[in-house]
């Protein structure tokens, strides 16, 4: 009996232990909880994988998308592509529906807020591939998604979407009045 | 015997990367960037709900960054679909809900410490709701444009 639990020690003890940060080459954020993290995975839509609810090509776009990770199974939700513009990761891994890939990024982790595997994507490759790509092309569909936001500044001031909201809502989403109030405070 | 132990052991290991099932909730709490809310990168958590960030969270629900439900128990629940739109990366109802306090009824799935919701029905809709802006002013600052340029 005591070989069987040594047996299931050793079996247990590389998952455990696996340190993600050991090959990667991700560019710090100085966020106060990220840690570096190069792993494989295969890029799944989470929906499907938690409830079942499965379309073809992972939704097409719509869906967040989840990295579930080879070495030890654990499901990973990539919150951030590397952009620093509000960007989510979903975009930069679409492509890769359904494949093995190797990424590096971001590993969030904070007992404090009771968070864990969530992650900020900076490279994607196929597993065997050699060349990277980065996680940086958000902004890009956003231009050609909105030919006609066009102006000066970055997407998030120009996106027809999201000045709706503000004009109708204010910035404060509490309407014109108090905006007004606030600006002339603010400023 | 051992044999017996040791299939089930390896059963129950493989086992622990499966979905979890599912359970039926009711959650009453405020549609979040989740990004925002746990990566600190705008401050404290605090500072990422409500009035002051209103802007930010249609920024980040627009760009595709996950939003959640932190519920009034002061946990995250990652929204998946909500009401039948499945569009949890950048979808429009989403987007509408930003900020919102809401009630939502759905199926909540448990994995690997994240808490993950299924929005079958939004039964009720308080609208905007949490005003930190007083305590916060808007973050991040250039949320909103001065108005001299």
């Amino acid at each position: 009996m005591r070989k069987l639990i040594a047996l299931l020690v050793l079996i247990a003890t590389p998952v455990a232990a696996q340190d993600f940060s050991a090959n990667s080459e991700a560019r710090p954020w100085n966020l106060v909880a990220e840690v570096p993290a190069r792993f494989e995975a295969t890029v799944v839509d989470l929906l499907c994988e938690l409830a079942g609810d499965c379309p073809a090509n992972c939704g097409d776009g719509r869906r967040q998308l989840g990295l579930l990770r080879s070495a030890d199974g654990v499901l990973v939700y990539p919150n951030k592509n590397s952009q620093p513009a509000f960007t989510g990761a979903a975009v930069e891994l679409q492509p890769f529906c359904g494949k093995d890939v190797e990424v590096d990024g971001l590993m969030i982790t904070d007992p404090e807020l009771n968070v864990d595997n969530v992650y900020l994507v900076q490279t994607i490759r196929k597993v065997g591939d050699t060349e990277w790509t980065k996680a940086n092309q958000w902004t890009k569909v956003w231009a050609d998604s909105n030919p006609d936001a066009e102006g000066k500044g970055p997407w998030f001031r120009r996106d027809p979407r999201v000045n709706g909201f503000i004009e109708k809502d204010g910035y404060l989403g509490l309407g014109q009045e108090v905006d007004d109030a606030f600006i002339a405070d603010w400023f | 015997m051992k044999h017996t132990i040791l299939a089930t052991a390896l059963l129950g290991l493989a086992g622990a990367a499966q979905a979890a099932e599912g359970e039926r909730v009711q959650i009453t709490g405020e549609i979040i960037d989740t990004w925002c809310y746990y990566s600190g990168v705008m401050g404290p958590p605090e500072s990422t709900t409500g009035t002051a960030h209103h802007t930010c969270a249609l920024w980040c629900s627009a760009g595709g960054i996950p939003v959640g439900l932190l519920g009034d128990d002061g946990e995250v629940y990652m929204v998946l679909k909500i009401e039948g739109d499945d569009g949890s990366a950048s979808g429009d109802t989403q987007l509408r809900l930003a900020s919102h306090e809401i009630t939502a009824d759905g199926m909540l799935y448990r994995r690997d410490g994240l808490n993950y919701l299924v929005v079958e029905d939004v039964v009720a809709d308080n609208g905007i709701v949490n005003q930190t802006h007083d305590d916060w002013g808007v973050i991040p600052g250039f949320a909103i444009p001065d108005p001299e340029g």
